[in-house]
């Protein structure tokens, strides 16, 4: 049964998202029911999966039965068990808010459910692949259901939808790309194997292109600055019950898989030609940071300006896992569960406004104002997690990549945290001056807010605030997966 | 220079997967119609399978499959089939992702009456 838990979380979704079209065809009502049950059994899954990682350490899987470099191996670690329960969590804080939309969107039902649950199965791949080529696989699969989910609202989306799809599937080419140099050097695709066998041939041209090609792969996928250009436009047009699952997951997981490769495959203390291969990462967290939230700062749309942040965000979680050490490793992927529900927090505020109140712009944000106590306690919630203030997760992953800085004696990236905290500052600040504006003169439509989105507003800042109480042991236990990744 | 000439006319295969993913490449940057970006985006994929397979064939080689008398396999009279193998795969997530953009295609047409990006722009 334990040996099994890693096939287990992957099936749950898998064999729910294959069903449900069947099922729903024949009992309209059970979609919602089956969908959220799925993700509750998969939580509860992730959390039984993370007692056991943490007690017996890591467990592996080999599929059929074939061995390691002969098969395909899934490898559940610490770190894999940590973003998998974070996955099933955003994704269900997700589902109870976008499943409970408008009548209209009610035709639609049965495929937003399959899409969302498939593309659940594909991150839960990408989390525990230990094989470089299944990762590509999963990162496929996952990537498709994101397309769909873009493209299916319709309008505006079509186009950000298609922007998407090109520059996503150039990526998977880079990346098969790289992984077939990869496998020419040293042939094989099992990523221990691989850490073997490539130290001796790191002169070589061909791995070194290799994993360019891999990283670069994976840097669309993630959208790091200079490659983020499909993502503000496809969450800023996505429909607002498809944004905050996007937004909260896909990106985060596409890192994590890089950080799996890097350090299961090249390891920390890598040169190539002179150049420590983590400055140059750390280089470009530091840019991603402060480019992403200097854009941020500009937009009027509340949705672009949270693309924006999160864009900001993936540059400091690169940063805190590239800096060298186990404090920042723990600290930027503390920072990656924080931003998981910060995102989705703040994806699934901007949805509301929009479906509730119509509000879209900064400029009408002053709409809500004394009308929806429960958005406006959740959106305080958000902005201080996201400025990074003690009672929430987001202050603590901040400190640890700050003191992972210090201790790598690495200036820049403790100015790059310091100065990205002012920029998230400065437009949450722009958001709360909209907010507290005067009042227009609209006709209160008089909605009701739905039960549905109390509960993942709720959700969402307990979460927040509850990963900043148990950060200390959470923290801890990252740090001691850091250490077993030759940190 | 010339032993770097000799080594890239040795192998006019990896010439050609250059030479297709490049202009792939370009396509898929230049041209304002869509169906025509997907084509671009299929000969980048395809460039990627045509090297796989390219390096997975030697001179001589056989299919790989071991007779059921055999004892010895020598490794060089067959060719690697995990290429192969993962080619398959890679044409199965080209399938899938080529299905899915035609329906935006489709969808935009629908919608803008157009493929041309800067005239759906402009209605947008």
């Amino acid at each position: 049964m334990i040996a099994n838990f890693p096939i287990l979380l992957f099936l749950v979704p898998f064999v729910s998202a294959v069903s449900l079209p069947m099922l729903g065809a024949r009992y309209p009502w059970i979609c919602r029911p089956l969908a959220l049950g799925a993700v509750s059994v998969s939580i509860a899954v992730a959390v039984a999966n993370l007692v056991t990682v943490s007690h017996l350490g890591a467990i592996r899987y080999a599929f059929g039965g074939w061995a390691a470099p002969l098969g395909i191996e899934w490898v559940d670690d610490g770190l894999a068990a940590v973003v998998i329960l974070t996955v099933g969590v955003v994704t269900w804080i997700s589902l109870v808010f976008g499943g409970s939309g408008p009548p209209e969107a009610r035709g639609r039902v049965i495929p937003y459910y399959t899409l969302i649950l498939l593309l659940v199965s594909g991150l839960t791949g990408l989390v525990f692949a230990a094989d470089l080529f299944n990762v590509f696989v999963f990162l496929e699969v996952a990537a498709l259901t994101g397309y769909a989910l873009v493209g299916a609202s319709g309008g505006r989306a079509l186009l950000s939808a298609f922007r998407y799809l090109v520059l996503g599937s150039f990526g998977a080419s880079l990346y098969l790309l790289g992984v077939s140099y990869l496998y020419v050097a040293t042939g094989t695709l099992n990523m221990a194997d691989l850490a073997q066998r490539l130290p001796e041939l790191m002169s070589s041209t061909a791995v070194v292109s290799g994993l360019i090609f891999v990283f670069l792969g994976l840097a669309i996928k993630m959208a790091l600055v200079p490659l983020h250009g499909w993502l503000p436009d496809a969450y800023a047009h996505a429909s607002e019950s498809v944004s905050p699952i996007l937004a909260s997951t896909v990106t985060k997981v596409a890192l994590v898989a890089w950080v799996r490769i890097f350090y299961s495959v090249v390891g920390p203390g890598i040169d190539v030609g002179h150049v420590p291969v983590l400055v140059l990462l750390d280089e470009l967290g530091v840019a991603a940071a402060l480019i992403g939230g200097t854009l941020a700062l500009r937009q009027t749309e509340l949705k672009r300006m949270f693309a924006y942040g999160g864009i900001s965000h993936i540059g400091l979680i690169l940063l805190g896992v590239s800096l060298g050490n186990a404090t920042g490793f723990a600290g930027g992927v503390f920072y990656l569960l924080n931003d998981a529900v910060m995102q989705a927090a703040l994806f699934i505020l901007a949805g509301a406004a929009v479906r509730h109140y119509g509000v879209r712009t900064l400029q009408d944000l002053s709409a809500i104002q004394g009308r929806a106590p429960w958005m406006t306690a959740g959106l305080m919630i958000a902005a201080v997690s996201m400025i990074g203030l003690p009672p929430t997760g987001g202050f603590f992953g901040k400190w640890n990549i700050i003191l992972g800085a210090l201790q790598a004696e690495n200036y820049l990236g403790v100015f790059a945290v310091v100065a990205s905290t002012l920029l998230t500052l400065a437009y949450f600040v722009k958001i709360f001056a909209s907010f507290l504006g005067d009042r227009p003169a609209v006709d209160s439509r008089g909605l009701e807010i739905p039960l549905s989105l109390k509960v993942s507003l709720a959700a969402a800042s307990a979460a927040m605030i509850g990963l900043g109480i148990w950060s200390d042991p959470i923290v801890s236990f990252l740090f001691e997966a850091a250490l077993l990744k030759g940190l | 220079m010339s032993d770097l000439l000799e080594a890239l006319l040795y192998r006019p295969n990896f010439i050609a997967f250059v030479i297709l993913f490049l202009w792939g490449f370009y396509i898929m940057v230049i041209h304002p119609n869509l169906v025509k970006k997907l084509i671009g985006l299929y000969i980048v994929q395809t460039s990627v399978i045509l090297f796989l397979v390219a390096f997975s064939a030697k001179t001589g080689a056989t299919v790989p499959i071991v007779p059921a008398e055999a004892t010895v396999v020598e490794a060089s009279n067959f060719t690697n089939p995990l290429p192969h193998v993962l080619t398959l795969t890679a044409i199965v997530v080209q399938v899938a992702t080529l299905g899915v953009s035609l329906a935006l295609v489709l969808a935009i047409y629908r919608k803008y009456g157009s493929l041309d990006v800067d005239e759906v722009r402009k209605k947008i």
